[in-house]
């Protein structure tokens, strides 16, 4: 914790960055807050433990509104994950970030069977060996077909429609989210049309899911939302080679063409 | 509620009975579901498909506003079958004897026969509810907007009593309040017959006790209830009315009587955010805040007192509300002045007992449960630990009653209104919100498919719905969720409101309006 | 430039949720579950999510109004209360206070609703006071 704040206060003090996006403890609990030269004085105020919020979604927001500050932001294994996408999507501006890195404590990493659950380097925590195989998965991979879409549609069948998967996503940036596209998906009705719903949302994330969980951590149904997405990325590595976040080379599978136009000629070849 | 929130996902067994509680208690809902995930069993007694009831382990549809019957019939199985708690019955309670030979009368197969459900899944529910080790009942405005919607609560009070589900973790009755503070409200004593703290206004020994309190003569007379403020509006006894952030135009039984109350009235003042229906007919207007422009508490449905914190200024000249009313009370010749709310609560606190303990410094981290009698008590999660407030618990003795109005030859359906899961009461914050405006713009009539296809209505089709008092227009929308002789209308759209068409027949005692049953006919609107 | 995030309880229905609304230089951008709320534990309902957006609607009320030949005018703080005192004030004395009736709100603070209760008690001197709660 304190060295947290030392690096923070020293990058704030040294203008490297403008602001840092953390958590604050306050009435008793963390909350996502900006530190600036500003409140330098509530420094010590600055928590890291196990709680996590969509940090990223925040300092999406305030880079939003101020493109050229700098900021620092807290980041664990799949938040900086959730960086180098952002980059490669042109959310964010690669010499306007400024990652201040946490390892996750052991009991997080078994929590979330996270194949990486630290960034490349943190001045909090120390390295826990990543977990390669989701027991979740295997589980549900043990099942047979009809058993599989059966649990699946129980478990889609107790959504109350709250958005909050996508709303707490910090890879969910579009302007024009297709969940509401009224010709693909009915509304004014709980459930939501199962399963058409989550597996509309699990397409999209495609090349975008970064396994940090804050979705299935938000579910209010305990739907496991995030083993789905946990499979869409197993087969994003098995067909596409792409590992989301790990690397800032490559695009994704979603994005392979870029902006090169098919031409109709192209196809007749 | 008798019970915290907290305490339903260890329940074993959870009745839900008139409660939509997905949609319009949503993380009540999810408590539910945690419950089923943990073992639990669930009943779902509702005439409409809810959510919950893809879960329920017994789901039934009792016709509209039979839930007396239902709920006797529930307890003549336990009575007869000897499922019902003994010890309980004898030192906790009164009145069994009445209770019981009331009861007696209504055999499964009798209750069958008034309710539609069959006797076999009564014999079900009353196995599961008595004989499960804690067991819940939930239970909403599906119970209460009746007439006879204290008979219904009083039933279900009989059934947690007879079989000893009360007083203890994870029982309970557990009535779910609709709007964010509507506990609180009743708590500090905005209702007609009591001060804060359910004290009532006409025991002289109160009156002196806040006489003393407030440096001023009081009345002890009771005072009037919504209902009858506004027959006496359109008589003339009231002449003015002072509405703090309400919307009676949309919320209330038959709105075109609302209406002329309201315009009868020689000065209506209302304050408020929005420009409401019910605004639109005031004489003066104050622009008080949202919850997000001050600070406070709210008393959830668990009577838990939970911080509203100030996030931002208010809005343009607005003011928050409290600063009005000490403004207003100010110029009327009685000086109020507070720093700020928390020297409010702690006003409170000197005069209710309840929230005797309960100061902001206390709540910073997380709320209290009332009773809280003084600074060192911890809260109470749930009531009637030992004993109930009137000391034994009463068995009432009560005989079904149909609703005010049913289906006839003219009107041949049943109308019931409630909530969907985007929109929240009259729609004047919700339909405001740009994202939950998107989610569901306009409102709709459930019908079930094969009484539309009778009737020739396809889905989205707009239709006309008449009743005695009023007719809507509003778009079909088919579903498997009714039953083919019952339709539902949201209340939320004042363009289509439910409420130009419900039946202002009222609960004698509580004086709440039959919103859950009335009588339609529907036709096809030929543009 | 100030972002923060700030404690409080969903102003929607009786579930009283813990949430954070985000607010960015004094302007409230989002809202979003308090994971270590003992009601939402971490999660919302869609209304709970978008709690944020009503309050900062264009047609919120932001000054005093006055009712002139049928016609709203704003006015200032001074002559609505003034208005309203006056108006009160009369017809308790013309017609006695049972004569005035007051609707406190569910949807406000416990400390307004004591406060209005207490105006109506024990400044008019009447009983006359409810809400919404049956509907």
């Amino acid at each position: 914790m304190k060295a947290m704040q030392a690096r923070v206060r020293k990058l704030l003090e040294e203008n490297k960055i403008d602001g840092f996006i953390g958590l604050k403890m306050e009435h008793g609990h963390p909350a996502p807050f900006m530190f600036s030269r500003e409140n330098l004085g509530e420094m010590e105020t600055l928590v890291v433990g196990d709680v996590r919020y969509p940090l990223n979604k925040a300092l999406l927001k305030v880079s939003g509104q101020y493109p050229d500050l700098t900021f620092g932001v807290m980041v664990r294994g799949c938040d900086e994950r959730g960086i180098t996408e952002l980059l490669k999507w042109n959310q964010l501006h690669r010499d306007r970030v400024i990652p201040v890195g946490v390892a996750c404590s052991s009991e997080l990493a078994q929590l979330c069977e996270c194949y990486k659950p630290y960034p490349s380097d943190w001045v909090v925590g120390e390295k826990t060996e990543g977990i390669a195989k989701s027991k979740r998965l295997q589980k549900i991979e043990g099942m047979n077909q009809k058993e599989r879409l059966s649990y699946w549609l129980n478990q889609f069948n107790k959504c109350i429609k709250c958005y909050g998967c996508r709303d707490v996503c910090p890879m969910c940036f579009c302007e024009v989210c297709s969940l509401e596209d009224r010709n693909f998906i009915l509304t004014g009705k709980l459930p939501p049309e199962n399963p058409t719903f989550h597996l509309s949302r699990a397409v999209h994330m495609v090349g975008r899911c970064i396994d940090c969980g804050l979705c299935e951590e938000a579910c209010p149904s305990n739907i496991p939302v995030r083993t789905l997405y946990k499979k869409i990325n197993e087969i994003v590595k098995e067909y596409f080679d792409y590992r989301t976040g790990e690397s800032s080379e490559g695009k994704s599978p979603l994005n392979l063409l870029g902006e090169v136009t098919l031409e109709l000629s192209d196809v007749n070849k | 509620m008798t019970n915290s929130i907290a305490e339903i996902e260890n329940s074993k067994c959870i009745f839900i009975i008139g409660s939509n509680t997905s949609e319009a208690h949503p993380l009540i809902g999810s408590r539910i579901l945690k419950a089923k995930e943990k073992g639990a069993k669930l009943i779902v007694a509702d005439p409409r498909k809810i959510q919950l009831s893809f879960y329920a382990d017994i789901f039934v549809r009792h016709q509209l506003g039979t839930d007396v019957a239902l709920i006797n019939g529930i307890l003549n199985v336990i009575l007869k079958e000897g499922w019902y708690d003994r010890k309980f019955v004898e030192e906790r309670t009164e009145g069994f004897k009445e209770f019981r030979k009331v009861v007696e009368k209504y055999t499964p197969e009798n209750v069958e026969k008034i309710t539609g459900v069959r006797a076999q899944d009564i014999r079900k529910i009353a196995d599961l509810y008595a004989r499960s080790k804690s067991s819940s009942i939930i239970y909403a405005m599906g119970i209460t907007q009746h007439i006879t919607g204290v008979d219904n609560v009083k039933s279900l009070c009989n059934l947690a009593m007879l079989c000893g589900q009360i007083g203890r973790e994870s029982t309970g009755v557990n009535p779910l309040r609709g709007q964010n503070n509507v506990q609180g409200a009743c708590d500090m004593g905005g209702l007609p017959n009591v001060y804060p703290g359910n004290q009532p206004v006409s025991d002289g020994q109160m009156a002196e006790k806040f006489e003393k309190a407030w440096g001023t003569k009081l009345s002890t007379k009771p005072g009037m209830t919504l209902t009858e403020m506004l027959k006496a509006a359109m008589a003339g006894e009231v002449k003015a009315m002072f509405i703090l952030g309400e919307n009676p135009m949309v919320s209330d039984v038959d709105i075109q009587h609302v209406e002329k109350s309201l315009e009868a009235l020689d000065f209506l003042v209302v304050q408020d955010i929005f420009m409401s229906e019910t605004a639109r007919l005031a004489d003066v207007v104050l622009p008080g805040v949202s919850f997000a422009e001050k600070d406070g508490t709210f008393t959830n449905t668990e009577r838990k007192v939970k911080r509203v914190r100030k996030a931002i200024e208010p809005i343009g000249s607005s003011r928050q509300d409290w600063d009005i009313i000490c403004d207003l009370s100010t110029r009327m010749g009685y000086p109020m002045r507070y720093d700020d709310p928390s020297k409010i609560l702690e006003e409170v606190a000197q005069v209710t007992p309840s929230y005797g303990g309960i100061y902001y410094d206390r709540i910073e981290t997380e709320g209290l449960h009332w009773p809280c009698p003084n600074r060192a008590h911890p809260g109470t999660p749930y009531l009637h630990k030992d004993r109930f407030s009137r000391g034994l618990g009463l068995f009432h003795a009560i005989e079904y009653l149909p609703p005010e109005e049913l289906p006839d030859k003219e009107y041949p359906y049943f109308l019931t209104t409630g909530r969907i899961y985007v929109h929240y009461h009259t729609g004047t914050m919700t339909r405001r919100s740009p994202s939950l405006n998107k989610e569901v713009e306009e409102g709709f009539a459930e019908i079930n498919p094969r009484q539309a296809k009778e009737l020739g209505i396809i889905q989205g089709e707009r239709i006309k719905v008449f009743s005695r008092r009023g007719e809507i227009e509003i778009k079909a929308d088919l579903s498997e969720r009714m039953e083919r002789n019952t339709i539902f209308i949201p209340f939320h759209f004042v363009e289509s409101a439910a409420n130009r068409l419900t039946n202002p027949a009222f609960d004698p005692i509580a004086q709440i309006p039959e919103f859950k049953v009335c009588a339609v006919k529907i036709e096809k609107v030929n543009h | 430039m100030e972002y923060k995030t700030v404690l409080t309880t969903c102003g929607y229905c009786g579930c009283g949720c813990g949430l954070y609304l985000e607010v960015l230089d004094g302007q409230l951008v989002g809202a979003q579950p308090c994971k270590t709320d003992s009601v939402s534990q971490g999660g919302l309902c869609i209304k709970g999510w978008n709690v944020h957006e009503f309050v900062q609607n264009s047609e919120r009320l932001t000054k005093p109004l006055i009712k002139k030949d049928g016609q709203f005018k704003e006015a200032t703080w001074d002559e609505a209360l003034d208005t309203v005192a006056s108006r009160l004030k009369k017809i308790k004395e013309e017609n006695g206070p049972d004569r005035i009736a007051f609707l406190t709100s569910a949807k406000c603070t416990n400390e307004e609703n004591y406060l209005l209760q207490k105006l109506a008690r024990a400044v008019v001197g009447t009983n006359n006071v409810d809400h919404c709660a049956r509907l």
